[in-house]
Parts: C-alpha cells; structure tokens; sequence
C-alpha cells in the first residue's frame, strides 16, 4: 500500500456487497480505501466480468476476480484475472512505472 | 469369470458417472472474461462505497492512479 501511495496510486475495492456489508469486511481487515458496493451488477457487466452461477435452478452472479490499473487519463495500463489478480505485486509494478503527471 | 466382468461393467459406469457430472457442474458456471485490454478507457462509473457515499471514477482524472480491485465476496478468501 505505502508504494503504491508512493506512486500516487489508490486502491477501489469493488464486489457486489451491500455497503453495511463492505464497512463491516473493511474494519474486519483493515483496510482504508473505499469499498464499492455493486450491488445491481452495473459496472460488473460494463467492464464484462459478471460470473454467473446456477445454484439450486437460480442464477447468481457476481465478480470475477480481476484487477485493473488505470492511469490519471482514465486508460487501462494493466488487466489481471483469477489468480494472478490475487498477487498485488504486478499492479503495484506497473504503478511504479507510470508518469506522475 | 461372469463376476469379473460385471464388475468392470460397475467400474466402467461409475466412470461415466464421474464424467458427465463433471461436465454438467462445468456448465453451471459461465466465466466471464473481460473484453477491456490494456490501452483501452476504462468505462467510467459511479457507486456507493461503504460509507454510503457515491465515489465517481472520473472524479480521479488528472489526480491519481486507480487499481480497480474486483473482489468476489466479502468476509470470504475470495
């Protein structure tokens, strides 16, 4: 977190999660950037990363985990998904490498 | 030498079992991959974050780099 600060970088955590629900998970570990709640799936169809599941003949649908870093121009410098979005380090790199204007 | 052979039978079922199972979990699933690449504008949103205030994507144009970090549930290892 202090290098990606150090990048001029800020983390938005995003899922599906009502906010009450975000606010108890951040104190619950921690964590000081924002939590955002998408709760109708909105930016989850936008960015294409809505996981659907049939569970018991209902569909649910929630995150893929995926990681994007977005530059200050709003482009994307960076997409990581599944497993490789769990390691913060490449994220972090590529923070590091970015202008700082 | 009748035994055996039923037995493999039972086996060679019970494989089958296991497949197609396999196969029908499989389709419960649809796994979405993202059609946004790098070089790509990242679509702009706005939602509430867990304060109930609306935060805007935009809003960190010109300010600082973002790592959108989608997450699959709160309070579970994913």
């Amino acid at each position: 977190m202090a290098k990606l600060e150090a990048s001029d970088a800020i983390v938005l955590g995003i899922s599906i999660d009502s906010p009450a629900a975000n606010n108890a998970f951040a104190q619950k570990i921690g964590v000081t950037f924002p939590l955002l709640s998408d709760m109708n799936r909105k930016v989850l169809k936008q960015y294409g990363i809505l996981k659907l599941e049939n569970i018991q003949k209902e569909e649910y649908g929630w995150a893929q985990r995926t990681t994007f870093v977005v530059d200050k121009q709003g482009v994307i410098r960076q997409v990581e998904e599944e497993a490789s979005a769990i390691n913060p380090n490449n994220a972090v790199a590529v923070c590091t490498k970015l202008p700082k204007k | 030498m009748h035994c055996r052979h039923l037995k493999r039978m039972i086996l060679a079922a019970g494989f089958l079992a296991i497949l197609a199972a396999g196969h029908v979990s499989a389709q419960n699933v649809h796994v979405a991959h993202t059609t946004l690449k790098t070089g790509d504008m990242a679509p702009d949103f706005t939602l509430l974050d867990n304060h109930w205030n609306p935060v805007r994507l935009s809003d960190y144009r010109g300010k600082k780099n973002v790592v959108l970090a989608f997450y699959v549930l709160a309070f579970t290892e994913g």
